[in-house]
């Protein structure tokens, strides 16, 4: 609290500065320490302007404080020197410092966030530069960082491709678990288990529009011996989710048997909308209604044989007991 | 009345969303778990991935077990079943039976995976099964009374572990283990009452089946 107050201070200086000098060239995603020592600074200057300054501050002040609430509702911890400059620019991303329980911290962000933030941001960057370490430079440029953050990246475009297909697939939790909760007030029609999977599938291959003339690449990437491990780990959990919100509750050798094959559906679709010009991806999800229909009917045909089995396996001992009959061999003698 | 439908509606329409985006966030380690969900479960939600494959490990080698047990009886009601030994037989099966279908609650509520190997469980009980009621009532008692003293000794060492760890946290889960505990102790017990020590070569089937549970345990909390 006193460190929003001291900033608040800081941004008044600030703006009696700013008609005198300079460029404040801060943008507004500084890390803590580039704020820590503008905020050393200025509270300096501020010490020896504040005299001279009476009358400009005053008007100043009441501006700074509206736009601090202005920046306050979108991102509070963030206001001090930062708020002027923004002013002038356009409206920032979202760049409040919360932490895991959603409370506001003030200046602190994990550094698992701050990479979160990084690659979210080097998203935009994918069609230009593909999904490389370029794409990462250009995003930790654009928040104000070195282009040389990027090397925080051990992984380079793995990393970059598995935030990705991470945001993707809580989307689409986020999604079926939605729709569930719909089903469940009766607001919604409960799907088939056919048309459920369809449409999760459907739901999850949109999510790469945006990326699909750079797919192949991440796919590849994806393919890359050291990111196996994570890709397969992304993938089954995806799968694992959408037969659980599908309604599977199978405990037996079926719970491996259903995400095999769904894993199979998932993965040729994939490919098959890599090279799909149709309007729409209409050849895509054709695809995909027919490799469902497929495991559908596998799944009937293979009912149906263990039907067929367990009559005929009772047709023959019922044989074996008329010939034991017949051959007198049930009687005791 | 009208008030309250009307108010429980709007906290179910509009919060429930929030809640659950909540709990998908939130709880990066966990997954999140769909409202419908019984709030009433054996199994406490887990707070961290440790836990979460711990508590899966014990509860996939628990429901194998049991599987394994379901399928032993089967196999020795399969050559045993016209005898003087079938209603004994019969009235231990029942109660794996309940001991299997808790398990599959479970697994089910909890999202954990079954182990791969149950198709082999399912073979080798019932072939454990028959060819121990094969050599006769003794042999079959025998059976259980070796098959029972292992998983009474798992069940120990989950319990201890549960223990160990938060006896408050798994109050529920300890209070379950341990009443199947008492259970499969109880079959022992029986086993040892009808004759199982009369089976000639009692020492030696007694300890490689033993030795054949504890392999299946190791594996089956694994794959």
């Amino acid at each position: 609290m006193a460190v929003l107050l001291r900033g608040l201070r800081a941004g008044r200086a600030l703006r009696g500065l700013s008609k005198v000098t300079v460029p404040v060239a801060t943008s507004p995603h500084c890390t803590g320490v580039r704020r820590g020592f503008h905020r050393a600074v200025l509270l300096q200057v501020q010490k020896e302007s504040d005299p001279d300054d009476s009358s400009s501050t005053t008007t100043s002040s009441s501006s700074s404080s509206s736009s601090y609430h202005q920046h306050y509702q979108a991102h509070p911890s963030e206001s001090e020197p930062a708020s002027s400059a923004s002013e002038q620019e356009t409206p920032t991303p979202n760049t409040s410092y919360t932490d895991q329980a959603g409370e506001e911290s003030e200046d602190y962000e994990t550094e698992e966030q701050l990479q979160a933030r990084i690659l979210t941001a080097a998203l935009e960057f994918v069609p230009q530069h593909g999904w490389s370490v370029e794409a990462i430079s250009a995003a930790a440029e654009t928040l104000g960082l070195s282009s040389a953050s990027a090397g925080m990246f051990t992984n380079g475009a793995g990393d970059l491709v598995l935030h990705f297909i991470a945001h993707c697939n809580a989307q689409l939790t986020e999604t079926l678990a939605e729709q569930h909760n719909q089903v469940q007030l009766g607001q919604a029609e409960k799907k088939t288990t056919a048309e459920f999977l369809r449409d999760a599938v459907e739901i999850r291959l949109r999510m790469l529009i945006p990326y699909i003339d750079t797919w192949p690449q991440a796919m590849s990437i994806l393919l890359l011996p050291h990111n196996i491990p994570d890709s397969l780990k992304h993938l089954s959990t995806m799968v694992d989710d959408i037969w659980y919100y599908a309604g599977d509750r199978s405990t037996d050798l079926n719970w491996y048997t259903r995400r095999a094959a769904l894993t199979g559906i998932y993965n040729t679709t994939e490919l098959v909308m890599l090279q799909d010009s149709s309007p729409d991806f209409q050849d895509t999800w054709a695809f995909l209604d027919n490799r469902i229909n497929d495991i559908v009917n596998m799944a009937n045909t293979a009912k149906q044989a263990q039907a067929t089995g367990e009559a005929v396996v009772q047709g023959l001992m019922g044989a074996a007991v008329t010939l034991k009959n017949l051959t007198g061999m049930n009687q005791r003698r | 009345m009208m008030q309250t439908a009307v108010i429980s509606r709007t906290l179910l329409t509009v919060w429930t969303p929030v809640f659950s985006s909540l709990a998908a966030r939130t709880c990066s380690n966990c997954r999140a778990v769909p409202y419908g969900a019984r709030q009433y479960s054996v199994i406490p939600p887990s707070t961290s991935s440790e836990e979460k494959a711990m508590l899966d490990r014990m509860l996939r080698v628990d429901h194998a077990g049991e599987y394994g047990a379901n399928r032993i009886y089967a196999g020795q009601m399969a050559v045993l079943g016209r005898s003087q030994s079938a209603p004994l037989i019969q009235s231990m099966w029942d109660q794996e039976k309940y001991h299997l279908q808790k398990f599959n609650e479970i697994l089910a509520e909890n999202r954990v995976r079954p182990t791969l190997l149950l198709p082999l469980w399912n073979v080798a009980g019932f072939v454990l099964g028959a060819s121990s009621a094969l050599l006769g009532k003794e042999g079959a008692m025998a059976c259980t009374v070796a098959v029972e003293e292992s998983i009474s000794e798992h069940y120990n060492s989950q319990i201890r572990a549960l223990m160990e760890a938060n006896p408050d946290r798994y109050k529920e889960l300890l209070q379950m283990i341990k009443e199947f505990r008492d259970d499969e102790m109880e079959h022992h017990d029986t086993g040892l009452e009808h004759d199982a020590e009369k089976l000639p070569g009692y020492w030696l089937m007694k300890t490689v089946i033993q030795a054949g549970c504890k392999a299946a345990i190791y594996v089956s909390e694994r794959i």
